[in-house]
């Protein structure tokens, strides 16, 4: 009994060595690129002084977090950098599944192709190109919003980057802009993967298109949309530095709805430059994604155990 | 050694987050009985090649083997990634001996990279310490302890209106007349009537008019003038918020002014556009900026990159000599230096030897340069700045001696006796040679250099009213612990005044 067992474990390890071989250059990835960096956390704890080396210098306690929290700018950025990733997360979504279904009905045509091609287009532009694609429209003097569209309505020109108010609808179109086309193929393959048989079956019984994709498409793609949800959740801390620093061209007017976690982090140490405060905001950002994604995990397996993702 | 190696190879990989580029790997030389000192310095020229940094290095070695027994190994960084780069060669353990603090000279000493040279300098670079002078060697000692030598070249910015000529003989005006900043208005709103179309005034860098280098005799006691936090204001010995004197009052009230007129360009708080872009296009007149050389040059030196219009350029405040207009460029010794002596003997060859600061700065006679009868210096026939196989001319303020260093064809000598009486007769602060450690405020530094990012472009380029503002950015500071910044410089200033008088 045991030797079989023990015979069957070998065999099934046998097997799956190409597959282990595959994975090995991705793994081996992960632990030079993810897990090897680990190992400098303890940074996070000292008062870093360069003769006496990393393990050397001082320990200090808490001391390198508390600029996370001195101010009540604290409250701000930890408010916008959440409030931002919840909007990305479920208007991003939405809008990716959309285009998924949206291009899936368009079929295999050229026109398809072309479509696809042009929504992922902005993925592939750098934030600085994009930033200044946007300047174009929104410089106060020249651009093209305040100079043609304002002002063949007559109105007056705005002055886009000192308005704070107006920056989560830009951050958030932008945001849709680059990302949309990208997180869509995946909802696409995933659309793909559907039988089409329940499709025929349903146009059989006389399901309308709005039936079949309510009915059928969005709920065969929740397992899809809640893995990435879960994985975008664990980064709820973070944000993307390029949106967030770039694209409001660093402007300080509009800090109250622009600044995030990461762009605070890097204005404050450009001065300081101290090794100790970066790694303690990089830890507390990840302490605080890890949680939230357990937690979130822990929630979905509740509800719905067969999509967890452990 | 083995150990070593790993460890440096892990820092390698938590530091290097996001960070691409490598740092050149200092061999080890066992050959030969020199010992060899590692040269880090930024250059703003293009990075030569290897076997052209070697050639200049034989020829340097030539000298040094001689006179001190060294070798060296220079590695010019780009400017861009020098601080970068030394910090992580220096954390990875790598051999860089001599290192140029770029602006940040209390981080270098508060963080351990720089060496203690107190002990050294009298025996191994006497010369250099009788040059610097005992004023400015203050601005690189601390707490009694010496750090390294401040690059000897002109320092005394003087704050100035660099203007196009055409439209101030069009419109007659007299340029002489203008002494102040605020003498500035007149002259904007002569330009600005005569020729709407204009924008008179353009910031130097995105967010940045120049106020803050015409704002007077304001010693920004060991921060950057573009983000300063305790002061002290002319003669006086207390530090103070410089944000709520009667000074930045006045000067961002002068700047709204400008703006509500159209003086000024509308998006100076935020363009990305640095000043040599905006003065090359047609529809600009002037901006403001600190220089250290005299008006003539500076206007002519400046001609090429504004698009070739003729500029002329009028001194319109004092140069103020504080610690970090001194002590901003600082050659130091690597703590982790194994060689700290030999460093030190090359160091001072920068400072007092004209053939090795030369050979550093543009090469090889004949093949990167040619030199006439007066030792003016230009580039071989057919050949620029960026042809040549090796040049470092870029670099010439920031390397050792400017003193002592062929002058490049087009300047004249008169310039530099100029900028040698400016250096001695500048106005100094009270508090020369102080320097502030941050260390125990670097919480509230954080939070109060985000707070000054987020006003300071918009109030000192007019684009927000100050009446509103103001207040508000005062207020703002405060939460954020600038009473501890400005009580934790007052203590150690005291403390520094008591040990100085």
């Amino acid at each position: 009994m045991v030797k079989a067992a023990a015979k069957q474990k070998k065999q099934s390890f046998r097997k799956s060595v190409p597959l282990l071989v595959i994975a090995l250059p991705a793994i081996l990835y992960i632990l030079v690129n993810n897990y090897l960096p680990m190992f400098g956390v303890f940074l996070a704890f000292k008062d870093y002084n360069f003769f006496k080396g990393i393990f050397g210098s001082d320990w200090c306690g808490l001391d390198n977090f508390k600029f996370l929290f001195a101010t009540e700018n604290a409250w701000i950025m930890t408010r916008n950098t959440i409030l931002y990733n919840l909007a990305f997360i479920v208007i991003g979504t939405v809008f990716a599944i959309a285009v998924a279904i949206l291009m899936n009905e368009v079929g295999k045509l050229f026109r398809a192709k072309f479509f696809q091609s042009a929504l992922l287009l902005p993925n592939l532009l750098s934030w600085v190109v994009i930033a200044y694609i946007g300047y174009a429209f929104l410089n106060p003097e020249t651009g093209f919003i305040n100079n043609t569209v304002l002002s063949s309505l007559g109105k007056e020109g705005v002055a886009w980057y000192t308005e704070s108010s107006k920056w989560p609808f830009i951050l958030i179109l932008v945001y849709l802009w680059k990302n949309m086309g990208y997180s869509s193929i995946i909802y696409m393959a995933s659309i793909a993967g559907i039988d089409k048989g329940i499709f025929e079956a349903a146009r059989l019984d006389g399901a309308s298109k709005l039936r079949q994709i309510f009915s059928i498409t969005v709920p065969l793609l929740k397992p899809t949309v809640i893995m990435l949800t879960l994985m975008s959740v664990g980064r709820i801390f973070f944000s993307d530095f390029g949106l967030f620093y770039q694209v409001p061209m660093n402007s300080g007017a509009l800090y109250s709805t622009t600044q995030t976690i990461d762009t605070y982090v890097y204005r404050g140490l450009m001065e300081l430059n101290d090794v100790g405060m970066s790694a303690a905001a990089a830890l507390y950002q990840s302490v605080v994604g890890f949680i939230v994604v357990v937690a979130a995990n822990a929630v979905v397996r509740k509800v719905d155990s067969e999509n967890a993702l452990f | 050694m083995k150990g070593k190696k790993v460890v440096s190879y892990f820092m390698a990989a938590v530091l290097m987050t996001g960070i691409c580029g490598s740092v050149p790997a200092a061999e080890v030389h066992a050959e030969g009985d020199y010992e060899k000192v590692v040269y880090a310095f930024p250059s703003f020229n293009n990075i030569p090649t290897e076997e052209s940094i070697a050639s200049v290095e034989e020829a340097i070695n030539e000298i040094t083997r001689e006179k001190i027994n060294v070798e060296v190994d220079l590695m010019p960084l780009n400017i861009a990634e020098y601080t970068q780069q030394v910090t992580l060669a220096l954390q990875g353990g790598e051999a860089v001996d001599c290192f140029m603090s770029l602006g940040d000279f209390n981080n270098c000493v508060s963080t351990g990279m720089a060496a203690d040279i107190t002990d050294l300098v009298d025996t191994y670079a006497p010369e250099t310490r009788d040059l610097i002078g005992e004023e400015w060697m203050k601005t690189t000692t601390k707490e009694g302890a010496v750090y390294g030598f401040p690059t000897y070249k002109p320092v005394a910015l003087t704050p100035m209106v660099v203007y196009k000529q055409k439209y101030v003989d069009e419109l007659g005006i007299d340029m002489s007349k203008v002494n102040s900043i605020e003498d500035l208005t007149d002259v904007l709103r002569k330009v600005k009537e005569a020729y709407p179309d204009i924008t008179p005034l353009v910031p130097v860098n995105s967010g940045e008019t120049g106020i803050m280098q015409a704002a007077g005799d304001v010693d920004f006691l060991s921060d950057d003038y573009t983000s300063p936090k305790g002061v002290l204001m002319g003669e006086s010995t207390e530090v103070v918020d410089f944000y709520s004197t009667d000074r930045f009052k006045e000067l961002c009230s002068l700047t709204r002014t400008w703006y509500n007129e159209g003086l000024i360009m509308k998006d100076a708080a935020t363009t990305t556009a640095a000043a040599a872009e905006l003065m090359s296009a047609d529809n600009s007149f002037c901006y403001v900026a600190a220089y250290s050389y005299p008006e003539a040059d500076t206007a002519a030196s400046l001609e090429a990159q504004c698009g070739n219009f003729e500029l002329g350029a009028k001194i319109i405040g004092e140069a103020y000599l504080d610690t970090s207009s001194v002590n901003a460029l600082t050659w130091m010794i690597s703590s982790t230096s194994k060689v700290p002596e030999a460093a030190l003997k090359f160091l001072n060859l920068t400072f007092t030897d004209k053939e090795v600061v030369n050979l550093i700065i543009y090469g090889i006679e004949g093949r990167d340069y040619v030199k006439d009868a007066e030792d003016f210096v230009s580039y071989p026939e057919g050949q620029d700045a960026s042809t040549v196989p090796y040049t470092a001319q870029l670099s010439c303020g920031v390397l050792g001696n400017f003193f002592i260093m062929y002058p490049m064809a087009g300047t004249n000598k008169e310039s530099l006796d100029w900028e040698l009486e400016q250096n001695k007769a500048a106005k100094t602060s009270n508090a020369m040679g102080f320097s502030f450690n941050s260390s125990s405020v670097k919480t509230e530094y954080t939070a109060v250099a985000n707070v000054v990012s987020q006003y300071l472009p918009g109030l000192q380029c007019g684009s927000v009213d100050p009446e509103t503002e103001l207040p508000k950015f005062i207020d703002a500071l405060n939460s954020a612990g600038m009473g501890s910044i400005v009580s934790a410089k007052q203590e150690q200033l005291d403390t520094w005044m008591a040990e100085n008088k």
